[in-house]
């Protein structure tokens, strides 16, 4: 003991020490600790050297310590002895208990000394008959034994010799089960005598045994036997020891080529929602619907599978692989059917097939996890699908706008831009309610596949969204051919047909862009908030994916910059009319006007392509003539309107002396006419800009010129024709009529001699002018 | 819009088109400018803005002889410019000497070094070479183009080549290479073509119809900014003429002239027919090789501080520095409107549009009624 507390003690120690380090304020005491404590704590130990811990004592502790330990012994030692006087008293009183026990088992035992006398007696007697039957007995005994063991093995070669036999009866009554047992059953007897004594009898059974297992491998292997039976086929070939796995293999590759017949196709597809598009036949047996060939096929492969897991237990991977690549085939197929232009509901119809024959499956064959594969794989279909839908509406608003060129190319329509811009407003707002509500019928499908994707859906069809109009906005900028610098040269260079069709197709798309920010966003923001509210898979840092005020301003910035496009195309080629107008004469050396100038005509018959085109596309102003009381500006401008018509029919050669003088004071009393104001979408606000801005353009090229005086005239007369045409196309004739005399004041700048026309010979050439178009006009009528 | 209050005006007798910054004179911002009345008197006035920079004081008004359709002051010698003037039926070009002031303001006579009288049909316009002393001279009529070199001490200048544009193309402006002596741009009604002078061949061309002005950056080789009409401001970078690096919306109605910062990297001037002038921050970079391209905001306002402000504005360059590394953080995230501001306070059509080289935040417009406005760009160097 003592040996075995030494080691025990040192690590207690070293226990103590690692404590006592840890936890001591002062490392001096933690030091002192261990001498001061070994032999403190030897005391309970057989080691315990009383002197020593004496001397030990008295040398370390200081006075009081000793006084101190000498009263703690103390008080120990007292507590010992009572321990001790307790024990004692114990143990005296089971020693007493312990001798009463002993007196009375001693009286007890005096009386069954005769009794086991007795006993003993009996069974010697019984001992000595038993002997003598057994030796009477012997001999016969032994006699049965043998003839018993002889009958055994007497019975063991009649089965033998009539295995053949009965397995060609087993044959026969197809008890294949009965004749492998008996087959195996002899196994061991043909193992050891096969070769000598049952020769004929093995070979006669084992030509039996080959029928046998022929016949289960055709078993096996025909459709037309139960589940249950090719399982024992199986079974039992596996108990013949023939080669299994080459069945299963075999097995397998059937089952592969299976799945070929089982994936979806697209007859298939075109068959199930023929039905299901008819729903009086859906309401009536809606049994039929599901019992089709499909439905059979996928039930016999389940069937096939399961058997194939009884057949062969170890065989599910392979299974979960084929399952999951019928899966991924079926989904394949639903994606691509999906890229095509389907309603929801056939896809969702095409999707309830797939999840009824996963489901089908997933019962057959839990561990494949099939519902979970297929709901990855449908995500994917989905994702698509809603991508494709997304695509096809804006391919459908593209042919909706694209439909301009056709149109006036057949030269059939009446009112081609009008047709387009309802057209693809119809597909715009049709097309996006379709789509949602094709997107809902998704979302209302309690399918167990779908209802895993809500979220998934519903940001899926906000993103949709919001792509969805960047793409057209790019669709827009494309169509407009604002995009490629190029294009506008390029449209100017082409027929006039074609830059006329591609201006118009930009006003309808202005138009189009209003209709998309005004009517078609907030009619979609609803839609959207009433059915696809939630979602949030994306998280709540990035907001709804639909944002329509992002959409709205893209739209409202890209129908501004659209009809300033338009205006800017329509300028263009009326600056190209002005520019030949002002480069092809002399200017200096102008003969005397004769006739308004033919250029007026083309100028007005842009301004007519232009007007039929606004007419079409865009709703009149409010309030006509609005800007004119509105703006003091053009008040003020209006009156000083007839001042300037005076001061210009005055022949006075002394006027264009004080020319300049005379501009700069009128315009020091008038504000300056805003001449460039914001466009709006009305016919008469588009109208008006063109103008100002092709008779400022006039102005321009005017003062790059120097004219002689028939050159102002001319000038004059084409202006002053222009007038009355022009008033009436525009709703600001204020800023108009300024414009007009600005021109004519630049003219008037630029001549060398500017002497204007008497205005007899004005109204004469104009009243000329006038007739001609009439009697021009019933003909081209 | 009304960013125009600041500006410094000035007015002539006349309507006018052109204005010259009198790049020679580097004691003083001085513009030259002319008048364009076909039956007055027209007169050539030199501008020079005072100390202060608070007023345009008349520093010289002389008599010309006929309209100024173009002027062009000359590099090397701010005594010395180029008109074009039209009496009505024909044209004209001269080199002209301002004579010797000595004070007194009595509308003296210019003195006419040479006469470049070897065109015939309309001349659009005389260039100088704009980085320097070159001894040629380049002047454009509709249909040649003519290199003059021009001797100022002996007062005469002699046509050293001539090449025709060719049949049916009518030239309307031009500019010259400030990089490349040798290289000079026209354009015509569809393109615009560029010149080799030693070969006096057409080397390449941009097919862009209407290009109205146009002008190298002087800062940047290979960077032509052009002007057209309704199509608005195009930057083309000369080595991929196919495609233009930036469009720019230009004016509401006509892009008349166009012009590049002399120092700060994609800060352009447009002036057009809707009575305004535009200031433009485009990105002249097609590639970012640059890191400066990255940021030209922010380089832009640095070079300016390094520049300008510091020696007079340390007390303001803490606030400074802060906005513009504000800006700079913005800036790549999304693209900023490259429209700066748009100067609106003008009557009439501004054709005239010249910055200064000596004070490069400074530039002069000239609206068709005679105004010159000049005004500072300061405000939108450091801000935005």
């Amino acid at each position: 003991m003592g040996v075995d507390e030494v080691p025990m003690d040192d690590k207690a120690k070293r226990m103590r020490d690692l404590l006592s380090s840890f936890y001591a304020p002062d490392p001096s005491v933690s030091a002192d600790a261990p001498s001061k404590s070994a032999p403190l704590d030897a005391i309970n130990t057989g080691s315990f050297d009383a002197d020593q811990y004496m001397n030990f004592l008295v040398q370390k502790s200081s006075l009081e310590g000793l006084l101190q330990r000498h009263v703690e012994m103390a008080a120990e030692i007292k507590n010992l002895d009572t321990d001790l006087q307790m024990l004692v008293y114990e143990n005296y009183n089971k020693f007493i208990s312990a001798t009463d026990t002993i007196k009375r088992m001693n009286n007890n035992i005096v009386g069954m000394e005769t009794n086991m006398e007795q006993l003993l007696d009996k069974i010697k007697s019984v001992q000595s008959r038993s002997d003598g039957v057994n030796s009477s007995l012997f001999e016969k005994r032994e006699h049965i034994e043998k003839l018993h063991r002889t009958r055994n093995l007497l019975r063991k070669v009649q089965f033998i010799y009539d295995l053949p036999a009965r397995l060609g009866k087993c044959i026969k009554s197809e008890v294949y089960a009965d004749a492998v047992r008996f087959y195996t059953g002899a196994m061991p007897i043909f193992k050891a005598y096969g070769d000598s004594s049952f020769q004929d009898c093995k070979r006669a059974s084992e030509e039996a045994v080959a029928i046998i297992i022929k016949n289960l491998q055709g078993k096996l292997f025909s459709d037309s036997e139960s589940i249950q039976a090719r399982a024992e086929a199986a079974v039992l070939l596996k108990k013949l020891d023939f080669p299994v796995d080459t069945l299963k293999v075999k097995l397998l590759e059937k089952l592969e080529q299976s799945l070929g017949d089982l994936q979806l196709k697209d007859e298939d597809i075109s068959y199930y929602l023929l039905k299901s598009n008819d729903p009086s036949k859906l309401e009536k047996n809606p049994e039929s619907v599901l019992a089709t060939a499909h439905e059979a096929s996928v039930r016999e492969f389940v069937e096939a599978v399961r058997a194939y897991r009884v057949i062969f237990p170890d065989s599910e991977k392979q299974l979960i692989k084929l399952a999951q690549a019928l899966v991924t085939m079926n989904f394949g197929t639903a994606e691509q059917y999906g890229k095509k232009r389907i309603r929801s509901a056939d896809l969702l119809c095409v999707l309830r097939i797939i999840w009824r024959d996963v489901l089908l499956m997933d019962e057959a064959l839990p561990e494949a996890v099939l519902s979970e594969f297929s709901l990855q794989a449908a995500q994917i279909t989905v994702k698509h699908y809603v991508a494709s839908r997304y695509s096809h509406l804006l391919q459908d608003i593209s042919d909706a706008l694209t439909k301009v060129y056709v149109g006036q190319k057949e030269g059939v329509e009446e009112h081609p831009l009008q047709v387009a811009l309802e057209g693809s407003k119809k597909a715009v707002l049709q097309g996006s309610m379709d789509v949602l509500l094709d997107f809902r019928q998704l979302l209302d499908e309690d399918l167990g596949l779908l209802v895993k994707l809500k979220d998934l859906i519903i940001d899926w069809v906000q993103e949709g969204f919001q792509d969805f109009f960047r793409a057209l906005d790019d669709q827009f900028l494309l169509l407009s051919g604002r995009n490629n610098s190029s294009g506008q040269i390029h449209g100017l260079m082409e027929g006039a047909q074609g830059d006329k069709v591609r201006a118009g197709l930009v006003l309808v798309l202005a138009q189009l862009s209003v209709f998309i920010e005004q009517t078609a966003i907030p009619r979609i923001t609803e839609e959207i908030a009433a059915s696809f509210s939630g979602g949030g898979a994306r998280g709540y840092e990035n907001g709804p994916a639909f944002v329509p005020g992002e959409i709205c301003r893209i739209f409202r910035s890209a129908g501004e910059k659209l009809l300033h496009h338009y205006i800017n195309m329509r300028n263009q080629k009326i600056s190209v009319l002005l520019r030949k107008r002002f480069t092809t004469p002399n200017w200096v050396k102008h003969k005397e006007p004769r006739e308004v100038h033919m250029f007026v005509d083309l100028f007005l018959q842009e301004l007519e392509a232009i007007e039929n085109e606004v007419k079409q596309i865009l709703p009149q102003g409010l309030i006509r003539r609005h800007h004119r009381t509105d703006s003091n500006g053009s008040t003020t401008s209006s009156r000083s309107n007839p001042l300037r018509e005076d001061k210009l029919s005055r022949s006075n050669t002394q006027r264009a002396r004080s020319q300049l003088l005379e501009t700069h004071l009128a315009k020091l009393f008038k504000q300056k006419v805003e001449i460039f104001t914001k466009v709006e979408y009305t016919q008469e606000s588009v109208i008006t800009t063109t103008v100002k801005l092709s008779l400022k353009s006039f102005q321009e090229f005017v003062r790059l010129q120097t004219f002689n005086r028939s050159g102002f005239q001319q000038i004059q007369l084409d202006i002053h024709y222009l007038r009355t045409p022009v008033r009436d196309a525009v709703e600001d004739e204020a800023a108009i009529d300024f414009l007009l005399d600005e021109v004519i004041v630049a003219a008037s700048e630029r001549c060398l001699d500017p002497i204007p026309l008497e205005p007899p010979i004005l109204d004469k050439l104009i009243q000329a002018k006038l007739a001609k178009t009439k009697e021009k006009n019933p003909i081209s009528q | 819009m009304q960013g125009g209050s600041s500006g410094i005006g000035y007015g002539l007798k006349y309507q006018a088109r052109c204005i010259s910054d009198v790049k020679a004179d580097t004691d003083h911002t001085s513009f030259l400018t002319g008048t364009l009345s076909l039956k007055e008197e027209n007169e050539v006035h030199l501008l020079r803005l005072s100390s202060g920079g608070t007023e345009l004081i008349c520093e010289g008004l002389f008599s010309h002889p006929n309209e100024i359709w173009d002027l062009g002051s000359c590099p090397f010698d701010q005594r010395i410019f180029s008109t074009v003037f039209s009496s009505g039926e024909s044209y004209g070009a001269a080199i002209w000497q301002i004579p010797e002031l000595y004070g007194q303001l009595n509308s003296p006579q210019l003195e006419r070094i040479a006469a470049l009288d070897a065109h015939v049909g309309k001349i659009n316009c005389i260039l100088w070479w704009p980085s320097g002393r070159h001894d040629k001279l380049i002047s454009i009529d509709e249909e040649n183009l003519f290199l003059w070199s021009l001797d100022c001490s002996k007062k005469a200048a002699q046509v050293q080549s001539k090449e025709s544009s060719g049949m049916l193309h009518y030239l309307s402006g031009g500019a010259w290479d400030p990089h490349d002596a040798n290289s000079v741009a026209a354009t015509c009604e569809s393109s615009v073509q560029f010149w080799d002078l030693r070969t006096m061949k057409k080397t390449n061309s941009i097919e862009h119809a209407h290009v109205r002005n146009m002008d190298y950056d002087t800062k940047k080789k290979h960077i032509l900014v052009t002007a057209a009409d309704e199509y608005g401001i195009h930057i083309w970078d000369l080595r991929k003429l196919k495609v233009p690096i930036q469009e720019l919306p230009g004016h509401t109605h006509w892009t008349w002239a166009v012009s590049c910062s002399p120092e700060y990297d994609g800060l352009l001037l447009s002036a057009g027919t809707d009575s305004t002038v535009n200031l433009w921050l485009a990105s002249m970079s097609s590639s970012g090789d640059e890191p400066s391209e990255r940021f030209p905001i922010l380089v832009l306002a640095l070079q300016f501080f390094l520049l300008h402000l510091i020696p007079c504005l340390i007390s303001s360059v803490d606030i400074g520095l802060y906005c513009v590394c504000d800006s700079s953080i913005e800036s790549p995230t999304r693209r900023a409107n490259p429209l700066l501001n748009s100067y609106s306070d003008y009557e009439d059509s501004v054709y005239g549009l010249a910055w200064s080289s000596r004070e490069p935040w400074i530039f002069a417009s000239l609206s068709y009624d005679g105004r010159v406005v000049v005004e500072s760009v300061k405000p939108f160097l450091s801000k935005k």
